[in-house]
């Protein structure tokens, strides 16, 4: 195995397509332990950290523009991102530790591609978008596409995601990630939900409900979004919300939780959200 | 004076800033690193094991296996496991070493150049085996016609010790009962976890004695095994004690001691003198040495209207594993404390330690009282609520009291505390007030809950633990004292304590000092320790049974008298020997399980206050009330941290410490999924409370705490989760999972 480190996008590329059975990287908080785990070696690890592009996170023009390599913990120490978008911060303040925040980044929590990924569903539920470099140059694809399946991507051979793209949320919109774990901390998500809302007074105008860890992939929840859109968030539609967010978890039975459990906790979860960034976005 | 006071420990600056040596740090330069091969066959006849390629592989050194054994078996109380499984030994051996009984039976010990070369060649070894039926649980063992995991031993059934308790006419007890309750009770696994895994170096010393740099529990045990193996006396080998990273009972077996010791030996013979050091990883470390045993525990009380209790009928079945360790004794204590610290007229007991061909079961801190009271315990509360009466009322109304029989129709050993306990711990858990309202999760848990699903409630439960060894073992501890001084001083001006006892991070040694200190006048500070280590102290007996600062402090306090002797005769420096003995105990007869099992108790109450929020199953401790007869605190913050490690430690049993098994593996041997508490789960508020009622044996009136306030956690827990939610659960952990399933069946 060797170990690349580019400087530039176009290096990264060259890097891909000239070793076949390479792999980039930004923190290794995955990386790491799959091999220690006996997952075979890449030829080539290209370590993405020495690229400017990936590691800065910018804002204007009316989007957020974030490196996929950039460690999350620059994301969540970044006051101002996070007094915009205090559920994609959420959850990437739920990854491991401090320590391993420090490394861990959203291109490679999106990218290992595990359906429990914590900040993916704040990133889905804001409509974020990945740009990705190729070898014929870049496109640019909402977030809720690259994962397919558990550690499956809609990625080609060589491609990689650069950055994220997120544009500035309408007024009085608030978002919000929860999480269950068996443990409070450093531990992997049974059930996670994302809700993002837009309030006009006490109605609500927009609403995206994304639940985590309980199917192959993070899933949009159509229901729970119909039944929060021009309700105030009342006991009938939060009821609604509950009963939606169980309906469309899927999810596996494994040490951390039962399906019964997953189901039933999603309901509740997907409901708490919905609480949350609606004070949210009153406030 | 020293004793009761809370003086620094010696080894604080060492240890918070990581110059302390513990066995896993001190590789010396040049040592061969060997890694214990395991089985991998939870149930197996090895036919055939070639090393040949695996001696091949560059950077190998040498390979021992089970023809290396001059004695291919083992064990703390009985020898029923080869040192090494293997086809082609000649050692005498009772065991068929040919057999893998789990799946972590070691088969080699491969020495290297390096680490990874060790690794290279571990998974070179050639073996063929023949695969044997599993037995992989308590059912399984006890079916009829179930195979045999030790036919050897020549009984005709896989429950291989049976413990009984005839006491009274049950059936008259329970005619008696206003209420009976019937329940099972199942009780889970449970990992040490302690911080550092199993470490050590083995080498010829200058006098040449295989002697091994480890952590462990008990230096002169650890050499008597050893010795066996390596069919030497036991002055040929040396056990060292480095600082040690925890034990709780799982260091008190053998792990890597016997591989070390066969490894230093042989190589010598073969010319080859360079240390050898072996270290294990965490998932090394938690297939290969045993856990706190799990099984299942039928129990019926029946009580009058005014909650007396009239009759007992338990049966304890404990999974040992494959091979005893120690489940013999646990099965005892278990036995034992299955009947409380109550007086219980009428009973029937019988125990059952089961071998199966799973990780065994073996000492952890609680040594069965935690089984034991599991269920006792939730049945007292379960019963208290059949009848309306307060579960503190109802345990003061049956507690024992000083010159009464146990349940193994004996008197008491003097100084019971019960009641008072009981008493102390209901006053300083404010139990006569109401609960404060609920308040939200958020921000410590991932969950900021709506604090409309949050329950409130609280619970309580008390019990016993015996001090020391138990059943007619022959125990005892030995301690030096050394007086320096000029001839003409009138008192010493330094004492030298040598002791073997183990500081396996609990302050034993400070505490020992401490007590040197009072009992030969000279000041702490001039108190110096040579602790753990064959060559220069004797025989401790184990840093287990929450029994070393006892028997410790009554081998100091004889070892200064002696030396006090030979310094007023004039001798310099004054040397005094001490081996103290207490009171002897008796194994219980085998029909009806009479005798004295203990000299000593320590006696405590817990109450516990709980949220938990209905719509997920979380559970939240939010105060727990620690209440202790310690005797005396020789020093109260070693006192304290006892408590609070073992509540939180305890924590972790009732609420998310989950070891699984499929087919005898097990299948999270890791922290990312076994799951030990975090400092956000762990109890907001822990009021360790001290009594000191003296034991009349104890040494400055002294009994223990070590294990104590692990014990009734659990049915505490449980009984405050019933507080809040009306439901009862006779299985733990109390996952989230397991909460909210209970929750729902009971709405269904
Ligand atoms: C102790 C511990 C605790 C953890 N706790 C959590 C947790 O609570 N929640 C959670 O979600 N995760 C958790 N993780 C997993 C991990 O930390 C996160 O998924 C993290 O975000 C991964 O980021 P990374 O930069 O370290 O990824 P890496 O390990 O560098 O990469 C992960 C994968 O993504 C690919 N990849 C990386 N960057 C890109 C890119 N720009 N384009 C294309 N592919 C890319 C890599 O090839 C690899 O397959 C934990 C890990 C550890 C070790």
């Amino acid at each position: 195995m060797e170990y690349a480190a580019p400087t530039t996008v176009d290096e990264a590329r060259t890097l891909l397509a000239d070793n076949p059975g390479s792999r980039v990287f930004a923190g290794a908080t995955d990386v790491v332990p799959q091999m220690r785990s006996g997952r075979p070696e890449p030829s080539v690890l290209i370590d993405l950290k020495l690229i400017d592009r990936l590691m800065s996170v910018t804002h204007d023009n009316g989007h957020w523009t974030i490196g996929a390599a950039m460690p999350t913990s620059e994301l969540t120490s970044n006051g101002e991102f996070t007094s915009v978008f205090p559920g994609i911060s959420e959850g990437a303040g739920w990854i491991g530790s401090d320590q391993i925040q420090n490394r861990s980044s959203l291109g490679g929590n999106l990218c290992n591609g595990s359906p429990a990924a914590d900040s993916v569903p704040a990133m889905i539920a804001s409509e974020a978008r990945a740009v990705i470099a190729g070898t014929d140059g870049e496109r640019t694809i909402p977030v809720a596409d690259v994962v397919t399946g558990p550690g499956q991507l809609s990625l080609a051979d060589g491609e990689f995601v650069v950055e994220f793209e997120i544009d500035d949320p309408p007024a009085n919109t608030g978002d919000a990630y929860i999480r269950m774990t068996p443990r409070t901390e450093m531990d992997i998500a049974i059930v996670g939900a994302a809700v993002r809302v837009t309030m006009n007074g006490d109605t609500c105008t927009d609403a995206r409900v994304v639940l985590g860890a309980v199917a192959p992939t993070a899933v949009r929840v159509p229901d729970a979004e119909a039944a929060l859109i021009g309700s105030s968030l009342d006991e009938a539609a939060l009821a609604e919300v509950t009963a939606a967010a169980s309906a469309a978890a899927n999810p596996i039975n494994d040490k951390r939780g039962t399906i019964e459990y997953r189901v039933q906790v999603a309901g509740v979860l997907a409901k708490r959200a919905a609480v949350l960034a609606a004070e949210r976005a009153r406030a | 004076m020293s004793v009761g006071q809370s003086p620094l420990r010696h080894d604080a600056a060492a240890k918070t800033d990581g110059s302390i040596e513990y066995a896993g740090d001190t590789v010396p330069a040049g040592a061969l690193q060997a890694v214990v091969v395991f089985s991998g066959r939870a149930h197996a006849r090895m036919l055939l094991m070639s090393t040949d390629s695996a001696l091949a592989v560059p950077g190998v050194v040498d390979i021992i296996t089970a023809a290396d054994a001059p004695v291919n078996e083992y064990g703390l109380t009985m020898r029923d496991q080869p040192a090494l499984v293997g086809v082609d030994h000649t050692g005498a051996a009772a065991v068929d070493a040919a057999v893998s009984r789990w799946e972590a039976d070691q088969i080699a010990v491969v020495i290297a150049e390096t680490r990874a070369a060790a690794t290279a060649g571990a998974a070179a070894i050639e073996v063929e085996w023949e695969d044997l039926p599993l037995v992989d649980n308590i059912d399984a063992a006890l079916a009829p016609k179930a195979p045999l995991v030790h036919p050897e031993n020549g009984l005709d059934t896989n429950a291989y010790h049976h413990l009984r308790i005839r006491k009274g006419d049950p059936d008259f007890g329970f005619a008696l009962a206003y209420a009976v309750i019937d329940e099972v009770y199942e009780v889970p696994h449970q990992e040490h976890a302690y911080l550092q895994p199993e470490a050590g170096t083995a080498y010829i010393d200058n006098e040449g004695r295989v002697t091994i740099e480890i952590g462990g529990q008990w230096t002169s045990e650890d050499r008597e095994q050893v010795a066996h193996v390596l069919g030497l006396p036991e002055d040929r080998v040396r056990i060292i004690y480095k600082a040690i990273g925890g034990a709780f009972g799982g260091k008190e077996d053998m792990s890597i001691q016997i591989a070390l010791g066969l490894a230093a030996m042989r190589l010598a013979e073969r010319g080859e003198h360079r240390p050898i050091h072996c270290r294990w990883s965490r998932e090394e470390s938690i297939v290969g040495h045993h856990k706190r045993h799990r099984g299942r525990i039928r129990i019926r009380l029946g009580a009058t209207h005014d909650g007396t209790i009239t009759a007992l009928e338990a049966d304890v079945d404990l999974d040992a594993g494959a091979y005893n360790y120690t489940s013999n004794k646990v099965l005892g204590n278990a036995h034992v404390s299955v009947a409380g610290a109550y007086r219980i007229p009428h009973a029937r007991i019988d125990s059952r330690a089961i071998y199966t061909t799973t990780v065994p079961g073996g000492a952890f801190r609680g040594f069965g009282g935690p089984q034991g009271h599991f269920a006792i315990e939730s049945a007292v509360n379960r019963l208290a609520a059949e009848l309306g009466i307060d579960p503190v009322e109802m345990r003061l109304r049956n507690a024992l009291v000083d010159g009464d029989d146990g349940i193994t129709q004996t008197v008491m050993p003097e100084g019971v505390s019960m009641r008072e306990v009981i008493t102390a711990c209901s006053l300083q858990a404010e139990l006569d007030e109401a609960l404060p309202d609920p308040e939200p999760f958020s921000p410590i848990a991932s969950l900021p809950s709506a604090t409309t699903s949050l329950r409130r409630g609280r619970g309580f439960a008390a019990g016993f633990k015996n001090i020391g060894f138990s059943f007619g073992f022959p125990e005892r501890c030995e301690a030096e004292i050394v007086l320096n001084g000029n001839p003409n001083d009138e008192t010493p001006t330094s004492a030298e304590l040598f002791h073997g006892g183990a500081e396996v991070g609990q302050g034993a040694h400070l505490a020992m000092r401490q007590m040197a200190s009072d009992a030969t006048g000279v000041s702490l500070d001039d108190v110096h320790g040579h602790f753990s280590d064959t060559a220069t102290s004797g025989d401790p007996g184990s840093a287990s049974a929450s029994r070393l600062t006892f028997m410790a402090g009554n081998s100091i306090l004889g070892a200064a008298e002696e030396a006090e002797k030979a310094w007023r005769e004039g001798d310099r420096p004054a040397r005094g020997f001490f081996r103290y003995t207490p009171p002897p105990t008796e194994a219980l007869d085998p029909e009806t399980g009479t005798g004295a099992p203990n000299f000593c108790y320590g006696y405590m109450a817990q109450c516990i206050e709980v949220t938990v929020d209905v719509d997920t199953g979380h559970i939240r401790v939010d105060r727990v009330t620690s209440t202790h007869d310690v005797g005396k605190a020789i020093n109260p913050a070693l006192v304290r941290g006892q408590i609070e490690g073992a509540v939180v430690q305890a924590h972790g049993y009732a609420i998310s410490e989950d070891l699984q098994l499929a087919d005898g593996f097990i299948t999270n041997p890791r922290f990312s999924s076994y799951l030990i508490p975090g400092i956000g789960d762990i109890p907001l508020q822990v009021d360790s409370q001290i009594l000191e009622f003296a034991d009349p044996l104890g040494p400055f009136g002294a009994r223990g705490v070590a294990e104590m306030p692990f014990i009734t956690y659990t049915p505490a827990l449980t009984a405050a989760v019933h507080d809040a939610t009306g439901l009862w659960f006779n299985t733990f952990p109390l996952t989230p999972s397991r909460v909210l399933g209970g929750l729902q069946a009971a709405e269904e």
